[in-house]
């Protein structure tokens, strides 16, 4: 994953007009400047002097030879010892490498797992493990601040910290699996190797390799086989009941056959909505951890789903009010919002009398405490979702309200459950797959945002969503 | 962080907080694995946490001792003094989490010798998550001395006795409906007992970063569940009491 541009410091890169001395200049390693060119020099100005003044030759000649083989070991000496770690070329090309600190520091800072130094201090004293290097990336997963911080106010795992000690003290290599629990779980696998340290004290590499997706395919196989098997077995126990009762003493009813093949294309088709549903959930948990892009208009989301639906809505004599912010643009998948929405609306439409109204309200730039505050007087809150804090984010809040009859404390928590539905409530025709909501929880987390719900037995109930606005508002003004 | 002109004060002020952080992760992980033993019926793990439960009495000790002789020979005043007291009742509370958090391994492994009851314990699975995840954000409150974010654990504790009711209803249910499940029932009922209690002890641990930052205590009113007439489901008898102050 690239990093984006603004996160690498200005010039991190090395620059010709950086080196020093220039890279113009004669290198150090040129023949100008070796032993042997000056020795060459000295030999040939003392043969002049010899030519000239001939009663002095034969100490400057001995003498240039002196030089000369004195000139002549050192090169050789030099020569030998002139192997350096990434070979000197003989344009001293590759010498700039091993010295550009910088660039190691930015290869370090971008890389993509979370990678830290720690230096260990005494074996007994807990406080004496700190970080003392961490890159960009552990530094926005584990919230340290600065260098030098402790280790166990970032990773209070005690396998990890075990593993880190017998690096530390023990010089052992190690891995480990550490789990980051939040709104969405994470899998790690922490690795620690020893590091030799130059100055006292010891030093180990703690690195975390995510590996959140495999465990996710894992559960989510178990998950899927459990509820999938046990919610169509009963429509197809259903469907297997009737072919056996049309082929044997109903073949020849005309009247009972009808009816009979109503029901099984009733309970086919909602085996169709079960396993379509179950599809799309299986889908947005496997996307759960990706971050949605692209951006969405949330009214004008709203007012194509209210379009959407105004077929079933007349059907039941419900007129649907959509008011707030004509624009709130917010960081998500268009279908997914979309889905969002939909299900909310369908749900409230399900549980409204006939003639009733439904509320569709959109509010936008809130702080986090804002979204949350109660909307219903003499109602239960429930917050069914709560998305991790981040500093000055804002949110967008879309508020859905019915006047049905409301639903009981007890369901509240278990609202967002799948294939739970509220005991002795009839939603109509139209049964639910006891999946809406459960889908709409998992596109909301995965838009890291949050959900609540609020409800009084008679009152009806106000499901809010919210999700986290678009960075750049400029940005979202020009986009329509 | 520690501007003391005896720099051993500090040293010794810095490493009870790092223990105190250190039991918290390690009262972290004994909460989550319990829940996991639950949920994936692993007796291997179950095992571990009872096995690991005398690690946190003896770090709870350690700290206690610390804390007394950091008090003793140093005499701290205001936030030292109060950073001292909170490392003391912090090791308390992180010592009962373990506790509770070992009864419900203990639980887990007589659970798994009945059959898997897959919707409850996936119930368990869910407040024991919720569970956590107030642990998780209350320590994080500790070592980071945030404390907008004490406070939002403090005021959420709701949300677990919710969570608590709710599995309660649901045990009733299945006890009434199949009494051969009771003694399994039962041992569920426990563990959501224990996690709710756990949830009480993280607001203690928020209650008492407040008490260590601030010096006041929280003031106000903690939100809380009171039972209503219509909450009694017919035939269910006496509903449990939502907090019990235990």
């Amino acid at each position: 994953m690239a990093l984006p541009e603004s996160r690498l410091p200005d010039r991190s890169l090395p620059m010709p007009f950086d080196e020093s001395p220039s890279p113009v200049a004669p290198l150090a390693s040129s023949r100008l400047w070796t032993p042997g060119a000056s020795g060459l020099l000295a030999v040939m100005i003392m043969v002049l002097i010899a030519v000239a003044q001939p009663q002095l030759a034969a100490w400057l000649l001995s003498g240039a030879v002196v030089v000369g083989f004195v000139t002549w070991l050192g090169s050789r000496r030099s020569g030998s010892t002139q192997i350096s770690p990434i070979g000197e070329g003989e344009d001293g090309e590759a010498t700039r490498f091993p010295a550009s600190q910088a660039l190691m520091d930015s290869v370090f800072e971008a890389l993509n797992d979370p990678v830290m130094i720690i230096s260990g201090g005494e074996a007994d004293d807990i406080a004496g493990r700190r970080i003392v290097l961490a890159n960009g990336a552990a530094r926005d997963l584990l919230r340290i601040q600065r260098e030098g911080s402790l280790l166990v106010s970032a990773v209070r795992d005690p396998n990890v910290l075990e593993a880190v000690d017998e690096a530390l003290f023990g010089g052992i290599s190690r891995t480990t699996d550490y789990a980051a629990a939040g709104a969405r779980t994470r899998h790690w696998k922490a690795w620690v190797r020893p590091l030799p340290s130059a100055t006292t004290g010891s030093l180990a590499l703690l690195g975390l390799r995510d590996e959140t997706d495999v465990r996710r395919m894992e559960l989510m196989r178990v998950d899927f086989l459990a509820n999938a098997s046990h919610e169509l077995r009963t429509p197809l126990a259903s469907l297997s009941g009737f072919i056996e009762t049309l082929k044997g003493h109903a073949r020849d009813d005309a009247v009972a056959r009808d009816r009979f093949l109503d029901i099984m294309a009733t309970q086919a088709e909602r085996m169709s909505r079960l396993v379509a549903d179950l599809l799309s959930l299986s889908r947005i948990e496997l996307n759960e951890h990706i971050p949605p892009s692209g951006r969405v208009d949330l009214p004008r989301a709203a007012s194509d789903v209210l379009d959407a639906v105004s077929v079933l809505s007349h059907e039941k004599g419900i007129s649907l009010v959509l008011d707030g912010a004509r624009r709130a643009v917010i960081d998500g998948e268009r279908d997914e919002i979309v889905q969002v929405i939909q299900n909310l609306i369908d749900n409230a439409i399900k549980y409204s009398p006939r003639d009733g109204t439904v509320e569709i309200a959109v509010e936008t730039d809130l702080a986090l405490d804002e979204t949350m505050k109660a909307r219903m007087e003499g109602a239960t809150r429930l917050s069914l979702l709560t998305p991790d804090r981040e500093v000055g984010a804002r949110y967008v809040l879309v508020t859905v309200r019915d006047h049905g009859p409301g639903l009981a404390r007890e369901h509240l928590p278990r609202l967002t459950e799948r294939f739970y539905r509220v005991e002795g409530q009839k939603s109509g025709e139209r049964a639910g797959t006891g999946l809406g909501l459960a889908i709409v929880k998992h596109i909301v987390n995965r838009h890291r945002g949050g959900l609540s719900v609020e409800s009084a037995p008679g009152e009806g109930a106000i499901f809010s969503a919210f999700f986290p606005m678009a960075a750049d508002r400029a940005e979202s003004v020009e986009l329509q | 962080m520690n501007q003391h002109t005896v720099k051993a004060y500090g040293d010794e002020l810095n490493q009870l907080t790092a223990e105190v952080a250190r039991m918290g992760g390690l009262a972290e992980a004994q909460v989550a694995d319990a829940v996991e033993s639950v949920a994936r019926r692993d007796i291997a793990l179950a095992r571990a946490v009872v096995g690991r439960d005398v690690k946190l009495d003896i770090m709870h000790r350690d700290i206690e001792k610390k804390a007394i002789r950091l008090i003793a020979l140093r005499q701290p005043v205001a936030s030292d003094l109060r950073k001292a007291l909170s490392a003391m009742k912090l090791s308390v509370d992180l010592e009962r989490t373990g506790d509770l958090a070992k009864n419900i391994a203990k639980r887990a492994l007589s659970l798994a010798e009945t059959e898997p009851m897959q919707p409850l314990t996936r119930s368990i699975e869910r407040m024991g998550r919720l569970v956590s995840l107030r642990l998780r954000d209350v320590l994080d409150a500790y070592t980071a001395s945030e404390i907008d974010r004490a406070l939002s654990v403090w005021q959420s504790d709701d949300e677990v006795d919710e969570h608590y009711n709710a599995l309660f209803r649901e045990l009733l249910t299945y006890m009434m409906g199949d009494p051969r499940t009771i003694s399994a029932c039962t041992h569920l009922l426990f563990m959501a007992k224990n996690l709710e209690r756990i949830g009480d002890h993280a607001t203690n641990i928020a209650e008492t970063i407040h008490y260590e930052i601030t010096g006041d205590d929280m003031v106000g009113e903690r939100p809380r569940w009171t039972p209503t007439p219509s909450d009694t489901a017919p035939g269910m008898g006496q509903m449990p009491l939502p907090t019990p102050d235990l």
